[in-house]
């Protein structure tokens, strides 16, 4: 049948607003702080074979990895689906699930007996049981320790729930409160996204809509193939690695060969590292949502992001390694680690392609996790967000001095120390940007910041410090790295050392200090504008000698630029260079 | 023209025109627009004033003389962010924390788009400076406030050329104690500073939140505060009787003695009129639900009034600027007349967001514009007529109209120009009706409970389609449409807020605690309005509740009647039902801030009522235009607006001419004039 291009145009803003209302009523019902303000939630629609059509309102990194859920789903109930069910699950090995604590909700929706697709809601909850609170548990060696593992299961049976699977769930996490609202929270969306849904549906009819939801896939897909036949043809290599399996140092490398063709795009992860013992590996879903998020970030922002527009991408991931890591690896720290080193590995081949679209990398987060009982006796679980890294640059802009995790793209929402002083037992005394430490460039990356706490009662740490060693925000296209980060605790009163970079501690009062990873530059430090690097020197994000030594801008006291000595300056820098390179 | 003292006045100055609304006592409406004066905005009213004065007959003085109200809204202190002719502020925080400005919580509005910048910080960081001492979450001292580190601010910032300072240290919401002092010590050694303190702008929890509005506060305190100083001080000379009140964001308006407190509250100054605006309609309709429409050239705005109330939001966003202060809750989207239609690289037809703007502005104005817009749609579609349009002040020419829906949009579509020109307005009227959705469905409302007001210049034409497509029960298209924010203005109250953070549980909130912290605010309340001169009978002070589940990130300002807190909880409860679609009746709930709103009741603008008329309209022509897919092409009835008269009714497809604009009826629309001399469209079928 043949469509009207207009009719189209008006179906995906329809779909797309669907997917965003659910967010609505996701984030103003939610409970837990993770979802409230952290927004680590994703609502999205798919068509009735699983392929995910609208994901308006969801985190980066959750881009397309809902298909394999749906898809899962679909393999396990087949026809025994039917109005009114609600469906959940969350294992990353048999269920299309990206990690544990991520929790789907699946809602078939029906018009006329007949389904038309389903409205799903992938939510992170606060806490699954496992080894850990608060659902990250770096000693875990397996996905057991990791907690609950649930695989597609129906939750709510021609509108009811099913109490006793509900009690299961509420069991089986330190939260069961929270938890309780949560789950209504992500019922209730399907449910509001469901009638919204139908209504479109009806008045389209179910033939039509579902040729008109092929029609919109395969715009998608025009539109990336379009982008992609700008790229020279040809193979650029890129990779990134942690210098940690969260047990023993050692280099883990994720390794991708992109080869352009005309309009698709072929990415190899042959080798890359096998799959770790740390809780660092990465299913195939969340492999899949990191190299389409390293690919829309990358491309213009307006081309759609549906299944129909990664048709033109081809992924091969080894079974075995940390890009495809098989049962029973443990993964929950996955959507942070691989998947910045799989974004990146794919920023850099795709920036080789394009180096004027290149971005530069992110800080590689430095925090950690304390929980334990407040001062009247509550539990409490807190992250120290506040200490996030700064991000790279890109040629249109610096890089944000301070942001959460690169994964969500600024998604995340960063903690007020007022609100934390006011539930947590902790006192804050400094957030603020580092100095010379931002990754130089003819647009710097973001500096990071200085963060210092006291932790007023005894409590459990569980350490993350990925990027507390050597530098992880890479610079592209001539930038520079930016630099590296740190991490330090004391007992109160106690002496300073270094905290371990992955591990759980049960400690006393203790002091916290977090150096956060610098952002990496984009283009050649002594091309950036002077007055910029003279605002940066005014502004303490770096000091006169790094901006005469890296940048070659020479500013007096009252912050005034000499163009002249700059000049020279620039041109000696240039001169060294061109000797160097002899 | 003759008008009867004593009369009203509005001015709504917007950044290219004023609009000056009298209503006179017998409830006649004139309407005049004049070019407004950025540099000057003072003068720009006046001039104003002195241009409606000589349409009806009057001096200046006699004008002044004979007016009982006087109402003044402005687009000057957002126009001060967007141009980015803030003051320069300095900001005094507490040591380690001066940051939080440039941080905005690492969120971005679309991550997404990670390539645009943030907007420019409004203080750069060489002039956030850090000063020892500390409060706790309570508000109790951990660490005295360093009076040489105060000085040695000020003296720096004095170096700097500062112009004006804001104090935002941690906890302040807690106890002002040590902002108080900062303010003592700027005033001993330099007094002529503005100063900006947190604790009092926007007492609430959050550094940044509570920052950025007193930031916001101190860049324009001096844009606008000395204006409006001299523009009260002038009126008064001129025959002014009664003060200069002003329009806030929360909908009310105050003295100018009042707003120099905290001048961030006139940021939306201007659109948050629709209020009294929506208030008029309700009266005149006899509706109580209706969502207003203004449209444009270049955006609508959509706003709401639901049980006789309109929504409060306690934050808005200001050229990309954080602010938290009680507002009238206004949805604004690029979609106006101007609004420019393109065909992607995909083949896919993209309204907006970018618009054409008033020049070269559409096709159709002949002014060189080369992009197929939503007015060159209508031309095409022979809605509106070629000739003089929107007053007389722009011409419409058909051929370049007709050329860019081919070339622009038919063409790349391969349509045909009628089906392709009609398809772009339903693809832009879906965004309306999102927008629409976005201020209701977002909190449990359905728009089949409300009426719609297409106002501004493109409203009516988008409103008979859009009301019938939501469902509306009918669509109300006032006869001054062009006006609503300066009538609005005309029917406003005044009001003031007041808000404390706390964070006490509701159901162990015990009267005894919660009574302490009512009264403080009602003093301030009762100050107010007395300042205000509002006489006892016409005061009215409401306590409020900001509840929340522990966790949420939103809250629920619910009324606190008679020391009932089952009564808040329960209006919680159900509020939360209707807003999310599920209960948590047995979870906790706590108070995270009270509040006292302080109304001081106006006189209600009177309605107009005219005799009703039994002879049926005559259109002045007939002419085929595009109706819908169904009649195509089809012979329409034109009227003139002028013409009819209320009693009169006419079915759609039609046309009705106005002065500054054009309304738009569909197949099934019946449309009346009420007594008042407005319209009302109901559907058929």
């Amino acid at each position: 049948m043949t469509i009207d291009p207009i009719r189209l145009s008006m179906l995906q803003k329809q779909l797309d607003h669907i997917s965003r209302q659910m967010g609505w009523v996701m984030m103003r019902t939610a409970r837990s702080p993770i979802f409230s303000q952290s927004h680590d939630f994703s609502c999205f629609l798919t068509d009735r074979s699983g392929c995910v059509i609208a994901q308006a309102d969801g985190i980066p990194v959750h881009t397309g990895g809902g298909g394999f859920a749906v898809r899962a789903l679909l393999a396990r109930f087949g026809a025994d689906i039917h109005d009114g069910d609600v469906f959940l699950l969350n294992d990353p090995h048999v269920a299309g699930g990206n990690h544990l604590p991520d929790w789907t909700i699946i809602r078939p929706v029906f018009l006329e007996g007949q389904c038309l697709g389903f409205t799903c809601n992938r939510g992170h909850q606060s806490d699954i049981g496992g080894g850990a609170a608060g659902t990250y548990n770096p000693q875990a060696t397996e996905i057991f320790h990791e907690g609950v593992r649930i695989p597609p299961i129906r939750l709510v049976e021609k509108g009811e729930m099913l109490r006793d699977i509900k009690d299961l769930l509420l069991l089986n996490t330190r939260t069961p409160e929270l938890q309780e609202g949560d789950l209504s929270a992500m019922i209730g969306s399907t449910r509001i996204g469901a009638e919204r849904l139908t209504a479109i549906a009806k008045t389209i009819g179910l033939e039509g809509y579902q040729a008109m939801l092929d029609q919109l896939m395969d715009y998608s897909e025009r539109r990336l193939r379009e982008a992609i036949s700008q790229l020279p043809d040809g193979e650029y290599a890129g990779e990134d690695w942690s210098d940690t399996d969260c047990f023993v140092e050692g280099v883990t490398k994720v390794k991708v060969s992109m080869v352009v063709r005309g309009d698709e795009l072929h990415f190899d992860f042959t080798g890359t590292d096998e799959q770790t013992q740390g809780f660092k590996n990465s299913p195939l879903a969340n492999t899949y949502s990191s190299v389409y998020l390293a690919i829309s970030s990358f491309f213009d922002v307006s081309i759609p992001r549906n299944e129909g527009t990664y048709r033109c991408v081809h992924i091969h991931a080894p079974e075995g390694t940390i890009v495809n890591a098989q049962s029973p690896a443990a993964v929950t720290m996955c959507t942070v680690f691989p998947a910045q080193d799989i974004i990146n590995a794919c920023w850099i081949a795709l920036g080789k392609a394009d180096p004027q679209r290149a971005c530069a990398g992110w800080g590689r987060n430095t925090i950690c996790t304390t929980s334990g009982l407040r001062e009247d006796g509550r539990p409490f679980v807190m992250y120290h967000w506040i200490g996030s890294p700064g991000t790279g640059a890109v040629a249109e802009r610096d890089g944000f001095n301070t942001m959460g995790q690169m994964t969500t793209l600024g998604g995340m929402m960063l903690p007020n120390t007022e609100t934390y002083e006011q539930i947590y037992p902790v006192h804050i005394h400094k957030v603020e940007f580092r100095q010379n430490s931002a990754g130089a460039g003819r647009m710097r990356g973001g500096s990071g910041v200085e963060y210092h706490a006291t932790i007023k009662v005894k409590g459990e740490y569980s350490y993350r410090g990925e990027g507390a060693r050597r530098p992880t925000g890479l610079g592209i296209s001539g930038g520079r790295d930016g630099g590296g980060g740190a991490m330090f605790v004391a007992s109160v009163g106690g002496e300073r050392q270094a905290a371990p970079q992955y591990g759980v501690r049960r400690q006393g009062p203790s002091e916290i200090w977090i150096t956060s990873p610098a952002g990496g530059g984009f283009g050649d430090p002594i091309e950036r504008d002077p007055k910029a690097v003279a605002r940066d020197v005014e502004d303490e994000i770096i000091s006169p000698d790094h901006a005469f030594e890296v940048y070659g801008v020479v500013v007096d006291e009252a912050f005034r630029l000499d163009l002249e000595a700059t000049q020279d300056k620039r041109n000696t820098i240039l001169r060294e260079r061109r000797q160097a390179a002899k | 023209m003759t008008i009867q003292a004593p009369w009203r006045i509005a001015v709504d100055a917007g950044g290219t025109f004023t609009d000056i609304v009298i209503a006179d006592s017998r409830s006649r409406l004139i309407a005049v627009k004049a070019p407004s004066n950025p540099p000057n905005p003072a003068k720009g009213v006046l001039d104003g004033v002195a241009l409606a004065a000589s349409r009806v007959g009057l001096s200046v003085e006699q004008l002044l003389q004979g007016c009982s109200r006087f109402i003044h809204g402005s687009t000057v202190a957002t126009n001060t962010l967007l141009e980015k002719k803030q003051a320069k502020v300095g900001l005094i925080t507490t040591k380690g924390f001066r940051d939080f400005l440039e941080i905005r919580r690492g969120l971005r509005e679309n991550p997404w788009d990670h390539r645009t910048p943030f907007p420019e910080v409004l203080v750069p960081r060489s002039l956030r400076v850090g000063v020892t001492g500390r409060l706790d979450a309570s508000g109790a001292e951990l660490e005295p406030l360093s009076y040489q580190e105060v000085l040695a601010a000020a003296e720096y910032f004095k170096s700097k050329g500062v112009e004006a300072v804001a104090v935002a240290l941690l906890h302040s919401y807690a106890s002002p104690q040590h902002e108080v002092e900062v303010a003592g010590i700027l005033r001993d050694v330099w007094p002529e500073a503005w100063v900006s303190l947190s604790s009092s702008i926007s007492p609430i929890v959050g550094e940044y939140e509570r920052g950025s509005t007193t930031v916001v506060d101190a860049a324009v305190a001096p844009r606008i505060v000395p204006y409006l100083l001299e523009l009260d001080a002038s009126l008064s000379r001129l025959g002014l009787a009664n003060r200069l009140l002003i329009m806030q964001s929360n909908g009310g308006t105050v003295s100018v003695e009042t707003l120099r407190r905290h001048p961030v509250t006139m940021v939306l100054s201007g659109p948050a009129a629709c209020v009294g605006g929506l208030r008029y309609y309700s009266a005149a309709s006899g509706h109580q639900n209706l969502i207003a429409m203004e449209i444009g050239g270049t955006s609508c705005d959509v706003s709401l009034l639901y049980r006789g109330n309109t929504p409060i939001t306690d934050a808005v966003e200001i050229a990309g600027h954080h602010a938290s202060i009680p507002a009238v809750d206004i949805h604004t989207v690029a979609a106006g007349g101007g609004t420019i239609a393109h065909v992607d690289q995909g083949g896919m037809l993209v309204a907006g967001p970018d618009g054409a703007g008033a020049r070269p502005g559409p096709a159709c104005y002949g002014l060189g514009g080369g992009d197929a817009t939503v007015t060159d749609a209508q031309l095409f579609l022979r809605r509106l007529t070629p000739g003089p349009y929107a007053g007389g002040v722009i011409s419409l020419d058909g051929d370049p109209a007709e050329n860019v829906i081919q070339a622009q949009i038919a063409g790349p579509l391969g349509m045909a120009p009628d089906a392709a020109a009609y398809g772009y307005l339903e693809l832009v009227e879906q965004g309306l009706i999102h927008a629409v959705e976005k201020l209701s469905v977002e909190r449990g409302l359905d728009p089949r409970e409300f009426s719609l007001i297409a106002v501004g210049g493109a409203g009516p034409m988008h409103g008979a389609s859009v009301g019938r497509k939501l469902g509306c029960r009918s669509v109300f298209v006032p006869r001054v449409a062009g006006v609503f924010c300066a009538l609005g203005m005309l029917n406003s109250e005044i009001r003031s807020d007041f808000v404390q953070a706390v964070r006490l549980d509701l159901d162990e909130a015990a009267p005894e605690k919660l009574e302490p912290l009512f009264k403080e605010l009602e003093s301030k309340a009762r100050a107010a309005l007395e300042g205000e001169g509002i006489a006892h009978a016409d005061r009215v002070i409401l306590r409020q509740f900001d509840l929340q589940h522990p966790g949420q990130q939103s809250h629920i300002t619910t009324l606190y009647t008679n020391g009932d807190v089952v009564a808040a909880r329960a209006e919680f409860d159900a509020r939360h039902q209707q807003l999310y679609g599920h209960l948590q009746a047995g979870s906790p709930v706590e108070i995270i801030a009270v509040r006292v709103v302080a109304v001081g009741q106006q006189p209600a603008l009177p309605m107009p009522s005219h005799p009703l008329s039994e002879v049926p309209p005559e259109p002045v022509s007939r002419r085929k235009t595009y109706v819908d897919e169904v009649l195509k092409w089809h012979d329409t009835p034109i009227y003139e607006g002028q013409s009819l008269v209320s009693g009169q009714s006419l079915r759609g497809p039609a046309i009705i001419e106005e002065l500054t604009t054009t309304v738009i009826l569909g197949c099934g629309d019946v449309l009346s004039v009420d007594p008042a001399g407005n319209y009302e469209i109901t559907f058929e079928g």
